[in-house]
């Protein structure tokens, strides 16, 4: 009896709000006819409860829709752009929050990546937008000072050096601002980014220029830009213990398609084939499959990789012996694509 | 069996979580289609005025809207969260008019005042009217500890009714 004394006296908390299972009710009102402390106790709880309850007096009212339309109006949706566009638009509106909940006299100097904070990355950003921004027409937001702004498709081949200096330019030029000026210069230039006809406008954006190095259709380098930002929010997130998810669905398979055409065409015709599987971003984990390297060989290899972890390889945040992999067959072919795609970093 | 029902539960709040922060309304939408009614009961139940209530659900998935890093799904479910929101932010508005619904404005702003994992039970089984069971399920925890956190919270509470304003010394009882 003790024993039963015992389990039916923890049950009191969970019968005095009723969330038991069927039959408890019983257990414990026989309990409580036959048990002064128990009842004394089932007593003051239920009381509690009926005071936290507020009575059966009125009803709270009606959900209604005024009051949802009231709480968007909090924060601008992702910009509506075509679907070329629409990976970078929900990137742009996650970073966008995640700085937003920063404010003023957040931690804006916490270290990110590289010899960045947070200020410093999200300048890099400011940075990293322009060459797309300027090919399509698009002024600079921060001051280009002579040959520095040189345009980063200029035909030498020598893109990184001109590059390199402007990143810094503007990241020594943003840090004398304040941070949230960073932030605005960087959302109003990724708002007009994504306000272009090239953004809305699939046939517009088909045509190929060179970007930063590589040749590939506006399409892709408005995805480029995608993936950047997003791995930079992901950074952000890791730096100040805010978990950043995924890109949607849809967003991520296009960032993994853009990347296995890089890393297929980084790896030219000659290497020894693989078959690269990208698990898919469902519940059901259907993924992709494409053989990179020569056609004229059978298979040597099977890779398997996550979606999130390929792109986080191929941006540089994986070593190309720490991501999780699945690997068959010959595994210096499949170590090789690895290698390769982490040393693309191309962040 | 838990581990099921976790599992189809806890995509669907990384699902709405990972649309909130890219900026989908219709995740917003969703959330609020699936919650609203339960934000605004726990407003109303410690307001008991209508117009604060639906200030407070407003308030509510504002913020889940506009500051969405700040709900985790890996540290716990939407459900607990919009809830747990919902009552400290009516606890600091609502202002007690004297009598019955005085005592009740106390009692919540002591619940608000728990530690968080006997505040979420007390949010999932009596705000939410979650079984036991589903709130062991919905915390990952053993049903006995529900039912112990459950009934030592509400015995706190109904301790600070006995000593009613003055600094109550916790833990005796």
């Amino acid at each position: 009896m003790a024993a039963d004394h015992e389990a039916l006296r923890e049950l009191l908390g969970v019968w005095a709000v009723g969330a038991g299972m069927p039959g408890d009710e019983d257990r414990v009102l026989a309990h409580l006819a036959d048990c002064a402390a128990c009842a004394a106790e089932a007593g003051r709880l239920r009381a509690t409860v009926r005071l936290l309850d507020g009575g059966a007096d009125a009803g709270p009212g009606r959900v209604g829709r005024r009051m949802l339309d009231a709480a968007l109006r909090s924060r601008p949706a992702a910009q509506g752009v075509a679907a070329h566009a629409a990976p970078y638009a929900a990137a742009v509106a996650g970073l966008e929050a995640l700085l937003r909940e920063l404010g003023e006299r957040g931690p804006w100097g916490t270290p990110v990546i590289h010899d960045w904070d947070v200020h410093g990355t999200v300048a890099h950003l400011v940075a990293a937008d322009e060459p797309l921004a300027a090919h399509l027409g698009l002024q600079p937001r921060v001051p280009a000072p002579g040959a520095a702004g040189a345009p980063a498709d200029a035909p030498t081949g020598k893109w990184q050096d001109g590059w390199e200096a402007r990143t810094a330019a503007v990241i020594a030029y943003e840090h004398r601002r304040e941070p949230v000026e960073t932030f605005a210069t960087w959302r109003d230039q990724a708002r007009t980014l994504l306000a272009t006809r090239a953004a809305h406008d699939l046939e517009l954006a088909a045509g190929a220029t060179e970007l930063m190095g590589l040749r590939l259709p506006v399409t892709d380098h408005f995805l480029i830009r995608a993936f950047e930002t997003w791995v930079h929010t992901d950074d952000i997130g890791r730096a100040l213990g805010r978990s950043v998810p995924p890109p949607l669905d849809a967003h991520l398979s296009r960032l993994v398609g853009l990347g296995v055409r890089i890393l297929d065409l980084a790896l030219g015709r000659r290497a020894t084939p693989v078959l690269l599987a990208i698990a898919g971003p469902g519940p059901d984990r259907y993924g992709e499959e494409w053989v990179l390297g020569s056609d004229a060989e059978p298979v040597a290899a099977e890779l398997v990789l996550d979606p999130v972890d390929f792109c986080l390889l191929l941006g540089g945040r994986y070593a190309p012996d720490e991501v999780p992999r699945g690997i068959g067959g010959d595994p210096l072919a499949a170590t090789a694509v690895l290698e390769l795609a982490a040393s693309l970093a191309w962040l | 069996m838990p581990v099921e029902s976790i599992l189809s539960r806890s995509p669907t709040d990384a699902d709405l979580h990972q649309r909130l922060v890219y900026g989908d309304e219709s995740a917003l939408a969703e959330a609020y289609g699936a919650f609203g009614g339960l934000v605004l009961r726990v407003a109303w139940q410690v307001t008991r005025s209508t117009a604060d209530a639906q200030d407070v659900t407003q308030e509510v998935f504002a913020q889940l809207w506009s500051r969405p890093y700040t709900f985790d799904p890996y540290r716990g479910t939407l459900r607990t969260w919009l809830s747990m929101l919902a009552h400290g932010l009516a606890v600091r508005r609502a202002h007690g008019d004297g009598g019955a619904a005085e005592e009740s404005l106390r009692l919540h702003a002591e619940l608000a005042g728990l530690p968080l994992p006997q505040r979420q039970v007390v949010h999932l089984a009596h705000f939410a009217g979650r079984t036991y069971r589903q709130v062991a399920v919905e915390l990952g925890v053993p049903e006995d500890t529900v039912r112990t956190r459950l009934r030592s919270a509400l015995g706190r509470l109904a301790a600070t009714r006995a000593d009613p304003p003055g600094p109550a010394a916790g833990g005796e009882a």
